[in-house]
């Protein structure tokens, strides 16, 4: 009856401890909130709730399920770090870093183009002079 | 706005049934002309956490609050995997790419720069000696200075743990972010 995740032979996941019920071999939380990472369940507790992140989990594939959990996981963590943006604010900070980025890439590209030809016209100019 | 007496009740408390007070922490927010805006955050994260992190919050930040809130919801329930954790990984690739553009643009100029103090012997010796300069020079410290820029950003930039269990989005996600990112605008007004 055992299984790889946790059920009412075993540890109960953390979720189950949390909420202080039975852990069954059923329990959609298991797989993916082991016991000793208690934290990550209450923090997504604490800003979707449980039956929010179940109804989460049942939409998906089985397959993307770990990967949800995760995302929601971050974005819980982020939002308990910062109550007012969560993880909006890493959005916003990212978007600017990329036009500052854009910015100074078409900057550097136009100083690389201004390079190049004065290297060129120099060239030109010192092979053409061997050659006269 | 919603609210008090014989006003029409705000958007949270038409779908919650329930009787909209003159101190209702929802109303300044989820005014009754946009129902979906509330809808949309209860089924995310439920009206009973956001009303416990509204009140968690001076008044000043609680508009910021709630307009995250519904930003992060509409992601989520466009994209139930990845939220919005899938436009940040979209944006960390973003950033990568440029800097690595920018590092190898900043050599080239170097190159130029380093060919320009030598003698000029033969156009072809120049195009040869390019190439080498510029191997090295991605390889210099170069590049190592413009990744240090990268972990300033923050936690998300940081979050090794991001970086290792993510897979990346999907290429819905992708396309629809790049469609909402390449608008400059967004930057400072994500929710306007």
């Amino acid at each position: 009856m055992s299984s790889s995740y946790s059920n009412y032979t075993n540890s109960p996941c953390a979720a189950c401890k949390f909420l202080r019920r039975k852990c069954t071999s059923h329990c959609v939380f298991a797989p993916y909130f082991p016991p000793e990472e208690p934290l990550k369940f209450a923090n997504v507790h604490r800003i979707f709730g449980a039956s929010n992140v179940s109804k989460i989990l049942q939409e998906v594939a089985p397959h993307q399920r770990e990967d949800a959990v995760n995302s929601l996981a971050y974005e819980a963590e982020a939002r308990l770090k910062d109550p007012v943006y969560g993880c909006v604010g890493a959005i916003s900070v990212l978007q600017r870093e990329v036009l500052r980025l854009q910015r100074e890439l078409e900057e550097t590209n136009a100083d690389l183009m201004r390079c190049a030809s004065y290297l060129g016209g120099e060239a030109a100019s010192a092979y053409g002079g061997r050659r006269g | 706005m919603g609210g008090p007496g014989s006003s029409s009740p705000c958007a949270s408390c038409k779908l919650l049934r329930r009787r909209c007070a003159k101190d209702c922490i929802f109303a300044p927010y989820f005014p009754p002309d946009d129902p979906h805006k509330f809808a949309i955050v209860h089924k995310v994260f439920g009206a009973s956490n956001v009303s416990k992190m509204l009140q968690e919050l001076p008044v000043h930040q609680r508009a910021d609050a709630v307009n995250s809130l519904v930003f992060e919801a509409n992601a989520r329930v466009r994209d139930p995997v990845y939220g919005c954790v899938g436009a940040i990984s979209y944006l960390q690739n973003q950033v990568s790419q440029l800097q690595m553009q920018l590092a190898v643009a900043q050599a080239e100029i170097l190159c130029i720069q380093m060919q320009h103090e030598q003698p000029l012997q033969s156009h072809h010796q120049v195009l040869e000696l390019d190439q080498e300069d510029k191997a090295l020079l991605l390889n210099s410290n170069n590049i190592n200075n413009c990744n240090n820029d990268n972990n300033n950003l923050g936690y998300a930039m940081s979050s090794g743990q991001f970086n290792s269990n993510f897979a990346s989005p999907s290429s819905i996600m992708q396309m629809q972010m790049q469609m909402q990112m390449q608008d400059p605008l967004k930057q400072e007004s994500l929710w306007t």
